[in-house]
């Protein structure tokens, strides 16, 4: 078979319905007989998960460690699945691999944050991530990116995704090695003597006028300038009807941009209430905050996907990059729904040279580089390797 | 001018103020700050400590953060680089200060005082956990006390051995070997203890004084004990045998000897041990110098200005006077001397002066009694005569005497001083009579004395003790004023600074007593409060002002009222009925009232009275926090408690001219109440320069003599209608 390079990245995709088939196939595209060391796989939670983990196992071999999630849809180099599988896979001696999990305490969610960013500790190739796999049904995602943060400090960027149920925003699956865990964070810290580039973007700009907060309660938004924010979300899209109908024809995102030195932190505003004329969304809106209501097209959301990735190649010193790693955004796909997340997915494969890729639809998407914020909405973010 | 930077701050002061101990508060505003700027790291540098460090990883660079705090501009990151820091002032006494440092772009202006103002919304929280803290430490201190209480039973029983010889007189090398046999027993059978003692002249050498367990013949550890004299607490070390613990032992305050414990064994597991074995020398140190200051007894029973013997003493030897009588019949007198303006000569000629005069004022006394008669300093500018075998006559004439002995000039610091003195006299005629009650029958006796005018001397009657106890008498005369009607209320306005327009009064409370005159409300409001009155009193100021506004309501309709309440009104179960009853009765709404409590009464009763406000807020009554600023200031209750409106206390605008530092007080208090949408009022402006000053501050309302002084309700809306049209402020 192939000779074992000093870094290699692989990835692979299968759409089988049955968990051993579409583990195996992904698997062994994404490592090509090399001796892996760590292996991603992001899949559907409705395959059997120990089955298709077992038969990513029998391909990666007993030494490589295996993390990932599942997912709102998975995507790579063939473009998006929905109900399918996406791996990716690393090895070669530039790459070193150290994996944690944690349990994520309700009361304490910071913690596992914290104890999972431990896996960066012991590292010493001259660059090096923390990429992490949460649970995206925990309620408090801000505190799990505070606590990794609060171990590894500025000094290194950490990247990641939470993980999704399909649409049913029930129980998402996390992966650390052979184990099937819920309400975990899965950390994998990777060093590498290559250098590692990052990209975000998201593309969704500002709609005057902004409005203040002035009721809310964690991610639930009552008032917007003292209106009922479902009537502010209704008027605003010029739409006549219930709470339901307006998320479920076409609507089923409204982005909030909250105010923020560098422009907005985007909040994803998904469910309404008839009766308490009341939106939320998956994370906390700040009340006294000064919102956006955010809009964007088809082309504004592509042009952000190519920004992301051309800012991930940037931070390769001029390399080409082996391979990308990808978390993007499921309520992106609202807004390129009708062959839009083909085009996306052309889009990245321009902007990659067409280096092999792989990654899935979050609940939320991580990455820090600069600043001490990691926690994203509505945005791609992508790990570049050289 | 709508800016990213001014709506971050409610979000960071919700996030902060959840905080419910130190390090939630400092590691939430660190965080949240670091955030909100964009900034890769912060902390917070608190009484020369950093903490709550952040986005530092594994190594915090602690002294460049303390050097940030000092005000350099620049901190330096390990494997970061060079970040641009900012340091923002917490309040208070320190340095304290909240950090935030960012790669890349500079902090803006804008971002500085967005900062500036984070810093002090956790200053304020900060210090109102640290007193809440407070008294929870001070019961967890009481827990580990228990913990530790059968060592200190131990270390007790020791001490009291040591006790026992010091007190029977024991030989002072008996009391040294239960000194050594103590420690020795403390620290568990292997132990061998020496007191190695410094002997006199100039060398100081140090020789066993004691031994306990050692055999002949073993090592001294002179060097151990010496080492442990220089550096003043417990060492410990190890030799070629084992682990040697030293201990200092000081008398009368100088480093005298060391304790010295040799025992098995590593250093390492002797930690409690030498613990003990110090606070075991501390102990031993202050037997010992009981032991070897017979004489400083003796200082300690006498006043050192005067010579005479002091308040203790003085009634030990009355004790003992009063113990020793012969018969029943033998009288015994005492006589309590005040002196007349001692206090204006200490106050203008100096306390060395005072000293002086109190010199010659105990030997003219001495010369006044026989030599057999004792006199005493009591304290101040009070003296004492026990005249035994003394009628109350013949004790008249002794105080007569005296009266006109002090009377005489005395020379002081070059110059004529006249004072004076009153006397009161007790006489004992009762078989058992205790030394305390005679001295304080005498006491009462020159009170009363001095009540009559300069100079006189009278015999203690019974009914002189009733009028003592005038405090007590107090409550009968603020009943008989409740039911006579002696009580009034005025009012002073509170203005809106903006236009000068009253918006509303305050009520206080007058009482001009027939038999006392006026009296202040500082003085019987505690009273007032001390016997259950304070209930009724209030309901009546409530009832009369309320129907007094509602009346001026006709003529200026928007006109509120405040009210005072005091804490043992809002625990009355009754307290939200009785305030609706009144306002019913009054025909005010709810809306036009303002009930102001102080910020003690929140904090002393917090959850009591909360149910009753929350009552009452949802009837329409608003809250103020009167005094605000003075107590603890808690920003728990502001978000607890259905606050309105924040009194700023006169305290922080007390100068004429207001300092920065006032000024920038005040603003922090206005800034929180915009925060949490609350009212301010500023109390006690007395000059045109405060005023401008707090308008320019954005406070919004004023009360104070330079604006209104309280009122009679008669001349009060001649006074709001004239400066209606006069416009004070503007």
């Amino acid at each position: 078979m192939q000779t074992n390079p000093h870094r290699w990245f692989g990835a692979g995709q299968s759409s089988a319905a049955d968990a051993a088939k579409a583990g195996a196939e992904a698997a062994a595209e994404a490592i090509g007989g090399r001796s892996a060391k760590a292996v991603f796989v992001f899949c559907s939670v409705a395959y059997d998960l120990p089955e298709l983990l077992a038969a990513v196992r029998a391909e990666a071999g007993p030494h490589a460690s295996i993390v990932g999630g599942t997912t709102m849809g998975e995507l790579g180099n063939a473009g998006m699945t929905v109900g399918g599988l996406a791996v990716a896979a690393l090895g070669g001696d530039g790459f070193t691999v150290h994996v944690r999990a944690a349990a994520i305490d309700p009361h304490e969610p910071r913690a596992a944050g914290a104890q999972v960013a431990e896996a960066l500790r012991g590292l010493h190739d001259p660059n090096r991530v923390l990429i992490l796999f949460c649970d995206g049904m925990s309620g408090r995602p801000n505190e799990i990116v505070r606590g990794a943060y609060s171990t590894i400090g500025a000094a290194w960027p950490m990247v990641g995704g939470f993980a999704a149920d399909d649409r049913h925003f029930e129980r998402t699956f996390q992966f650390c090695d052979d184990e099937v865990r819920t309400g975990s964070v899965v950390g994998l810290a990777l060093g590498s003597d290559g250098p590692i580039g990052i990209g975000m973007a998201h593309g969704w700009r500002r709609t005057e006028p902004p409005m203040v907060v002035t009721k809310s309660q964690g991610p639930h938004v009552y008032l917007l300038d003292g209106e009922p924010a479902l009537d502010v979300l209704l008027r605003r899209n010029n739409f006549d009807g219930t709470a339901d109908e307006f998320f479920e024809r076409g609507r089923a995102l409204q982005p909030l941009g909250l105010s923020r030195r560098n422009g907005e932190d985007i909040r994803v505003i998904h469910g309404g209430d008839d009766e308490e004329r009341s939106v939320w969304g998956a994370a906390d809106v700040p009340q006294g905050a000064l919102v956006w209501l955010m809009e964007a097209d088809r082309q504004a959301l592509l042009d952000g996907a190519t920004w992301s990735c051309t800012e991930a190649i940037a931070g390769l010193d001029g390399l080409a990059p082996l391979g990308v790693l990808a978390f993007d955004c499921g309520g992106r796909r609202a807004g390129l729904v009708e062959g839009g997340m083909q085009e996306e997915i052309d889009t990245m494969r321009t902007a990659l040279n067409d280096a092999p890729f792989a990654g899935f639809y979050t609940t939320g998407e991580i990455a820090r580089v600069d600043g001490g914020s990691g926690l994203h909405h509505l945005t791609l973010v992508t790990l570049a390797l050289a | 001018m709508l800016t990213w930077s001014t709506h971050l701050l409610t979000e960071y002061f919700t996030a902060v103020n959840a905080a419910e101990d130190e390090e939630t508060a400092i590691a939430s505003a660190v965080e949240r700050a670091t955030e909100m700027v964009e900034a890769e790291t912060g902390a917070v540098v608190r009484e020369g400590r950093v903490l709550g460090a952040y986005g530092f990883g594994g190594t915090v660079p602690e002294a460049g953060l303390l050097a940030v705090a000092a005000g350099e501009s620049l901190l330096d990151v390990p494997q970061v680089g060079e970040l641009h820091a900012v340091a923002n002032p917490l309040g208070g006494e320190n340095a304290d200060a909240l950090i935030v440092c960012r790669d890349g772009e500079a902090f803006g202006a804008e971002e500085r005082q967005m900062l500036q103002g984070m810093a002090q919304v956790l200053g304020l929280a900060l210090r109102s956990i640290r007193v809440l803290a407070a008294e929870r430490h001070l019961r967890a201190e009481k827990e580990r006390q228990a913990t530790t209480a059968q060592t200190r039973q131990r270390l007790v029983e020791s001490l009291l051995t040591i006790q026992r010889a010091i007190s029977a007189r024991r030989p002072l090398p008996e009391i040294l070997d239960a000194v050594t046999g103590g420690a020795a027993e403390l620290l568990h059978g292997d132990a061998t203890v020496a007191l190695l003692l410094a002997e006199g002249g100039p060398d100081r050498r140090l020789s066993v004084a004691s031994t306990c367990g050692r055999t002949e013949g073993g090592p001294v550890h002179e060097a151990a004990a010496r080492a442990a004299m220089t550096g003043g607490s417990a060492l410990i070390s190890t030799d070629g045998v084992g682990t040697v613990i030293a201990a200092p032992v000081r008398v009368t305050g100088e480093m005298a000897g060391s304790l010295v414990a040799q025992l098995p064994g590593d250093a390492d597991q002797y930690a409690e041990q030498r613990d003990h074995l110090d606070a075991f020398a501390q102990q031993v140190s202050l037997a010992l110098t009981d032991a070897r200051t017979v004489e400083a007894v003796r200082e300690a029973h006498h006043d050192p200005v005067t010579g005479l013997p002091n308040r203790a003493l003085f009634l030990k030897i009355l004790n003992r006077v009063l113990a020793s009588r012969g018969t029943e019949t033998d009288p015994t007198s005492v006589l309590f001397i005040d002196l007349d303006r001692f206090k204006a000569v200490n106050d203008s000629l100096g306390h060395e002066a005072g000293d002086q005069l109190l010199a010659l004022v105990a030997r003219r006394l001495r010369s006044c009694v026989r030599a057999s008669d004792t006199t005493a300093r009591l304290g101040g500018d009070e003296f004492a005569a026990l005249l035994h075998d003394s009628p109350v006559e013949a004790a008249t004439v002794v105080g007569g005497r005296i009266v006109a002995s002090i009377k005489e000039p005395f020379r002081v610091a070059g110059r004529e001083v006249f004072i004076g003195a009153s006397v009161g006299i007790a006489t004992s005629r009762e078989p058992v009579e205790r030394s305390e009650a005679l001295l304080d029958n005498a006491d009462v006796a020159m009170y009363r004395a001095k009540k009559e005018g300069p100079g006189r001397v009278l015999v203690y009657e019974p009914y002189m003790h009733t009028e003592a106890l005038d405090h007590l008498s107090l409550r009968g005369d603020l009943q008989r004023a409740l039911r006579e009607g002696e009580f009034r209320v005025q009012y002073q306005p509170l203005i809106r600074l903006a236009d000068g327009a009253p918006t509303g009064v305050e009520a206080l409370i007058r009482w001009h007593s027939p038999t006392r005159g006026f009296v202040s409300p500082v003085d019987f409001i505690p009273i007032a409060e001390e016997f259950g009155l304070i209930v009724d009193i209030g309901q009546w100021v409530l009832e009369t002002s309320a129907a007094q506004v509602a009346r001026w309501r006709r003529h200026f309709p928007d006109l509120g009222l405040n009210v005072n309440v005091s804490g043992h009104q809002l625990v009355h179960p009754r307290f939200a009925d009785n305030v609706m009853r009144a306002l019913a009765i009054a025909g005010l709404p709810s809306s036009a009232v303002t009930l102001e409590l102080t910020e003690s009464v929140l904090m002393s009763e917090p959850d009591l009275g909360k149910a009753a406000l929350h009552v009452l807020r949802g009837l329409g009554v608003q809250l103020s926090i009167d005094d605000f600023g003075t107590g603890y200031s808690s920003l728990a209750y502001l978000r607890e408690l259905p606050v309105d409106e924040l009194k700023i206390d006169r305290a922080f605008i007390a100068r004429a001219e207001l300092t920065g530092e006032d000024l920038a007080l005040v603003r922090t208090i206005v800034e929180l109440a915009q925060i949490l949408g609350l009212r301010t009022v500023a109390e006690g402006i007395e000059n045109a320069a405060q005023l401008t000053a707090l308008r320019r501050l954005g406070c919004a309302y004023g009360q104070g003599y330079h604006l209104y002084r309280p009122a009679d309700p008669g001349d009060l809306p001649a006074r709001l209608a004239a400066r209606l049209v006069e416009d004070p402020v503007g």
